[in-house]
């Protein structure tokens, strides 16, 4: 076939890229034909992130080639990249709110000179583009009234304005639906048609197998293997990443809940949560789940006092509680892990051990002042304990991968010793091997006898993980799942997509 | 890279900026160090006897006379400046001129780096009369006299060697008879734009005063009557809303005294405004180069004027008297002198 | 021996990170280029005080006169200062050697010119010595007085070497430094910890005037031109209390309402000084009684540094403790960094902002006392755009405008820069608008470098 004699569309050979005390990358090759979707694999910190700047020229590699059609060319500049025609799609979106889809795609591309712009020109080009993709979306409407998902299909309609033949998609799907998510992937083999290569990262192997050709896979900044999606099945895709292999994706354990622990009556807040009643026992782990905008975070604050409740009830073991912030819900023992670590988890700019430290420094002063020493052994069995991967404790908390961010965060909990654990979505963003380790430590919370509530929204983990399922809608509670170990996904999402609610 | 490249540039612009700040008004202090007895204790009269002569060469700069006066900006105040200078170079001393702005803890700093420098004599128009003293004192401390200019220091137990101000009450008088002249014997309604928060300005009116009230003494007709007596502010835009605020309660008026050029000048405006420029007369104080030139146009009538030039020459013969050990008189008040349309018409200065 | 601890000295200087050295104190290196060029800009000639010259002189005026020959030390002098110490050690000196002092007069021309004519008429008077001021005053009127006193006929007259040092490095200047930065200094502790949660504090430098006409007018209420020790101390803590509430309200507005604290402090950045005006009748400070004891903290010097510069060091090093090793520090970190992950950590946000600017009052209060008393008054003037100055120190010292990050120590770092700047471009005798020009390319010059540090990591 002519694809022998073709040069590839991208060719990156050789790539290493440092950092002072680590290596980001190492000899790392990439190949990408036009018309395939290459899938980017590797837990995080495997360089995944590392090797995309590269590609869009926010990080200048200290050795080896890329080369375009075959043609040599330096990368050294964001504008060098969409010059290549590479297009990146970020996870934050590079969109600025107020302005409208159409003014979005053309940012940047004005006319040179002062004219006027000519918005019906662009108007239709963007219309001819939302085509091209298979969307619709109304050019005019601020970016801020767009879902995600609109908002990600304006980014690449934004990169093909651009000519871009290359398109590189980080974690695309992470704040999608799965409906979204069917359509974006309809977007990308939309895209393969039209004979652009997609360069795609996600950690959801459900994805993978759906869209992905070839697979290369990345480990601890080495280039560990490429592979046609024929040759491989997902047990040998997760030993690849991890560099072991995993027997199952969810441990397996016995549970056998106690006395109930939490329970929240009637739980009210306009109409994101209307009404919501559940119990958590001890030792139990409850799923809470349904789709984006059913309540389920804001269930979860409520309950934790970062927002004030108009109505309902709190109780711990029988007593009923006054929780007007979260610094009530502490001391009664409440944590949240929350979904967006970076933006309500984690002080990104301060170390590892100051955060881990940031609920408990009470525990870690005398007189008045904070004993560093004191706080940096407690943080070092959590090290040990729960295998955070960090160069020192005095690391930022910005530079750890989502895995290890999720695990500070679990442990600045855990030195509270606290008796309610609310995770939500504990896992995006985060990749098998870590995620494994996750689960392992949240059967662990509910073996020590704690009242654990996880919400998500991948249903498989919902169902592997829970020993009861709650699902919400639209600020209700329509159903609850007694023995998920029996349920389909099937089955929550009916519950999730009705409006009364219904025992199954 | 280039960003370094960039801020290498920038730190070698910004030192050589510095050394050109330096060299361009530091060249005196290069001067300074080379007259004077220099090498091993070289006896400057070491022929003994009445030999022991005086100053060895005419290039000998004596000693620093360090100058802070409230602005730099304000002419007055560089007038006072720039012949305190020539005359302080004229007996062999530097001048060392600093600018604090109206800001009194500026001026106090520059009090404490003239005391780190050992200067001669420091001259000072306080930013503020009481909140100098400490500055002041601790000159005093250091052993070095300070005079001041225009301003008196009014902290308690600062120790003033010399002051030259001029005699704002004789001013006033002057203004009071300009006035008179001015209203001849039809007398009139007198509007006087002051400033109360200078002390200098409260004695302009004082004299001012004295001298209407002197002549409406025993008149029953061709009074002087003084109807309003408003805020200047000593600035344009007070002078103006004062006036024109008179102007609308006093549709009469016939005169105005405003105790400043600027506050004059703001008057005029108003005046003019209201189309009564040519009945009333203004009478000023200062004798800048606006008011004169106000002068010369006829918009203002008269004004006494002070002599900066004057005050800075007398300054520096008080410090020469001071450092020869000589007593003098403590204070030295300038007479101001009334400047009309006749002087104006022949001032050389005014084109 | 030697060649050992060579090889150690230079694998240690080669295991230092240089990188990580800059950046963490970068702004350090700017200090020091800055004192360097300083020196170079003020190095000048000046008469040698120092003992040893006072001994050369010494034996100069002997080697010329003798033993035993009557010489009189004439000396500018006032309560302190170069003079006297000068007058006592050529005293010191010339008797050692054998000479005989008659007079040993410090003060004015005016006074030595009464020691000259006083001198008795029939005791040959060998030597003068002098300082370079009387210097002049004796080359000048010595021929004249030797008319009157025949005494002085013969008369030689000595006075100091020179030698050439920079009027930067003198210490009296370096301590001059430290006095004029003490104010700025420990207001911008408060305003260091304001913008390390992402706030700023734009009324500090109205809370200087505030505070110094509380002060003063409390003292004047209390004990009148003749306040008590704890008149004072009274008055004082008043000015600082009334900031610390002021400051207590910013925090409250900025926290409760959660109007943008550039907005809340500019408005009480008028009220505070409008009120200030409003409190005295007269434009003029109000002058403040019991100098001696008052002035302790302004211009004060009882541990060899001013008492003002003592006080900035110990709050920079209480500062420093309560940042780095106490639980308000972190939060305060925390705040800036990140409040809604703080606050899910059950970080009590809303108190720590008060907190911050309730202490940013608080130090400008303090800042307005040390103002009160350096200028002995309560000056409604005081004060003006310093908080500029403040807000400069910080963010040269290495404090990110956008918060949760910034040293104290690196703060008191900035404050200096600013000092010194100020005063080596005053003893260069830089004219007022340069000084703003280069003043301004400094502090972009200090934030340029810590942006670089940022870069080379």
């Amino acid at each position: 076939m002519a694809e022998a004699e073709k040069p590839p569309l991208l060719r990156m050979q050789g790539i290493r890229k440092a950092f002072p005390g680590v290596v980001a990358l190492d000899d790392v090759d990439l190949e990408l034909h036009s018309g395939e979707v290459l899938a980017l694999l590797g837990e995080n910190g495997a360089g995944k992130s590392t090797l995309i700047k590269v590609i869009g020229g926010a990080h200048l590699p200290e050795e080896g080639t890329i080369e375009i059609d075959g043609q040599s060319v330096r990368i050294e500049t964001p504008q060098d990249s969409l010059q290549a025609g590479i297009g990146i799609i970020y996870q934050e979106f590079n969109l600025v709110p107020e302005l409208t889809a159409r003014e979005n795609i053309f940012l940047g591309q004005e006319p040179s000179r002062v004219s006027f712009i000519p918005r019906k020109e662009e108007h239709r080009k963007a219309l001819a583009l939302f085509a091209r993709i298979g969307v619709e979306i109304d050019p005019g409407k601020l970016c801020s009234e767009l879902s995600v998902a609109e908002q990600q299909v304006v980014e690449i309609a934004k990169a093909l304005s651009q000519n871009a033949r290359i398109i590189v998609m980080d974690e695309p799907t992470a704040a999608l639906t799965p409906r979204e998510v069917e359509g974006l992937l309809e977007v990308v083999r939309e895209l393969k048609t039209q004979g652009i290569g997609v360069i795609y990262i996600s950690h959801r192997l459900d994805e993978i197998d759906a869209i992905a050709d070839r697979i290369t896979v990345l480990r601890d900044g080495g280039h560990v293997g490429t592979r046609s999606m024929e040759d491989i099945d997902r047990e040998q895709m997760i030993a690849l990443m991890v560099g072991r292999s995993l027997d199952k994706e969810f441990p397996a354990r016995s549970s056998s809940p106690g006395k109930v622990r939490l329970a929240v009556r009637q739980l009210t807040r306009g109409n994101k949560v209307q009404g919501v009643s559940f119990d958590v026992r001890a030792g139990e782990i409850v799923g809470l789940t349904g789709l984006v905008g059913a309540g389920r975070t804001e269930t979860a604050r409520l309950i934790f006092g970062a927002d004030r409740m108009e109505a309902g009830v709190i109780e711990l073991d029988g007593q009923e509680l006054r929780v007007r912030s979260p610094r009530d819900a502490i001391r009664h023992g409440f944590c949240l892990l929350t979904e967006d670590r970076k933006g309500q988890g984690l002080v990104l700019g301060q170390t590892v051990q100051e955060n881990f430290g940031l609920p408990n420094l009470a525990e870690f002063s005398g007189m008045g002042l904070l004993s560093a020493s004191r706080e940096s052994e407690a943080f070092a069995q959590y090290v040990d304990k729960i295998k955070i991967k960090i160069v020192s404790h005095a690391q930022t908390a910005g530079t750890l991968s989502g895995g290890n961010q999720q695990k500070v965060v679990l442990a600045k909990w855990l030195q509270r010793n606290a008796e309610v654990i609310i995770f939500d979505e504990p896992t995006r963003g985060i990749d098998v091997g870590a995620k494994f380790e996750i689960y392992q430590l949240i059967h662990q919370l509910a073996e020590e006898g704690k009242a654990v509530l996880m919400i998500s929204s991948e249903l498989p983990e919902i169902l592997g993980m829970s020993d009861r399922i709650i699902v919400m809608n639209e600020g209700r509670v329509t159903g609850e799942i007694k023995e998920p170990s029996e349920a389909t996904q099937e089955d929550v999402m009916k519950l999730a997509t009705q409006r009364e609610k219904l025992a199954v | 890279m280039n960003l370094k490249k960039f801020f290498l540039t920038s730190i070698a612009m910004g030192a050589a900026l510095l050394m050109a700040g330096c060299g361009g008004s530091g060249e005196g202090d290069a001067k300074s160090g080379s007259g004077g007895g220099s090498g091993g204790g070289d006896a400057s009269g070491s022929g003994g006897g009445d030999v022991s002569a005086g100053p060895s060469g005419s290039n000998e700069v004596k000693g620093v006379i360090a100058y802070t006066p409230q602005t730099l900006s304000n002419p007055f105040f560089s007038v006072i400046g720039d012949h305190l200078r020539a005359e302080a170079e004229k007996n062999g001393y530097e001048v060392l001129m600093v600018d604090p702005d109206y800001d009194v803890k500026k001026q106090s700093e520059q009090m404490d780096d003239f005391i780190v420098k050992d200067v001669t004599a420091i001259v000072l128009v306080p930013c503020d009369r009481i909140a100098v003293g400490p500055a002041v004192k601790q000159a005093n401390d250091a052993g070095i006299p300070v005079f001041t200019v225009d301003s008196k220091c009014a902290a308690e137990g600062a120790k003033i060697e010399g002051h030259v101000g001029t005699d704002n009450f004789q001013g006033g008088e002057l203004a009071g008879q300009a006035m008179i002249d001015a209203l001849g014997d039809a007398g009139g309604k007198v509007l006087v734009l002051d400033l109360k928060r200078a002390n200098s300005c409260v004695l302009r009116v004082d004299g001012f005063k004295k001298v209407i009230n002197a002549h409406n003494e025993g008149r029953t007709s061709g009074i002087i009557d003084i109807v309003a007596e408003l805020d200047g502010n000593g600035d344009n835009t007070k002078g103006y809303q004062s006036t024109a605020d008179a102007l609308q309660a006093h549709e009469d008026l016939d005169a105005i005294f405003a105790i400043n050029d600027p506050s004059a000048l703001g008057a005029y405006a108003a005046v003019e405004e209201a189309n009564r420029q040519d009945h009333i007369k203004i009478i000023a104080f200062d004798g800048m180069p606006e008011g004169k030139q106000a002068i010369k146009k006829g918009q203002i009538f008269a004004e006494p004027i002070q002599h900066p030039d004057k005050m800075g020459r007398q300054i520096v013969q008080l410090i020469m008297k001071y450092q020869a050990g000589e007593d003098f008189t403590q204070e030295t008040l300038i007479p101001a002198t009334l400047y009309t349309k006749a002087d104006a018409d022949q001032d050389p200065d005014l084109k | 021996m030697t060649k050992l601890d060579f090889g150690k000295l230079f694998a240690s200087l080669k295991a230092l990170d240089y990188r990580k050295l800059l950046s963490d104190y970068g702004n350090v290196l700017v200090l020091l280029i800055l004192c360097v060029v300083m020196s170079f800009a003020t190095v000048k000639e000046q008469p040698a005080t120092s003992p040893a010259a006072a001994e050369e002189l010494a034996s100069l005026v002997l080697s010329e006169n003798g033993k035993g020959a009557q010489v009189m030390v004439l000396v500018r002098g006032g309560k302190k200062g170069a003079g006297p110490k000068f007058a006592k050690n050529l005293e010191r000196s010339l008797e050692e050697v054998g000479l005989n002092v008659v007079a040993n007069v410090q003060g004015s021309p005016r006074d030595s010119r009464i020691a000259l004519r006083d001198h008795p008429k029939d005791q040959p008077l060998a030597a003068v010595v002098t300082d370079q001021h009387i210097a002049v005053f004796c080359a000048e009127q010595l021929p004249g007085l030797a008319k009157e006193n025949p005494a002085l006929a013969q008369s030689k007259r000595y006075s100091p070497t020179k030698h050439t040092w920079p009027v930067f490095l003198k210490i009296d200047n370096l301590r001059n430094v430290l006095k004029q930065i003490a104010v700025v200094a420990v207001i911008a502790i408060g305003m260091t910890l304001v913008i390390i949660t992402g706030g700023i504090d734009l009324s500090v430098g109205s809370l200087i005037a505030f505070s110094a006409v509380i002060t003063a007018l409390s003292i004047d209420h209390l004990g009148g031109t003749d306040p008590t020790t704890s008149h004072l101390l009274l008055g004082s803590l008043a000015g600082v209390v009334a900031c610390a509430l002021i400051g207590m309200g910013t925090g409250g507005l900025v926290t409760v309402f959660k109007i943008p604290a550039f907005i809340v402090t500019l408005g009480v950045m008028f009220i505070a000084r409008g009120l200030a005006f409003l409190c005295l009748e007269k434009p003029n400070g109000l002058p403040i009684g019991n100098e001696e004891a008052f002035k302790w903290l302004g211009s004060g010097a009882d541990f060899g540094l001013h008492n003002s510069v003592v006080l900035m060091l110990i709050l920079y090093v209480l500062a420093h403790i309560m940042m780095s090793r106490t639980s308000i520090g972190r939060y305060v970190y925390a705040v800036g960094g990140n409040p809604e992950a703080a606050r899910l950590s059950g970080v009590p946000v809303k108190r720590v902002l008060v907190f911050v600017y309730l202490l940013c009052g608080l130090l400008a209060g303090l800042g307005g006392v040390m103002t009160a008393s350096l200028q002995m008054s309560g000056d409604p003037k005081a004060g003006n755009l310093v908080e500029l100055q403040v807000i400069a120190a910080v963010v040269v010292g290495g404090t990110s405008l956008a918060g949760g990050k910034g040293k104290i120590f690196g703060t008191l770092v900035g404050a200096l820069i600013i000092g010194v700047i100020k005063n080596g471009m005053n003893l260069a005798s830089i004219e007022g608008k340069k000084q703003d020009v280069i003043f301004g390319t400094v502090i972009l010059i200090a934030v340029l470098v810590d942006q670089l540090k940022a870069r080379l990591r």
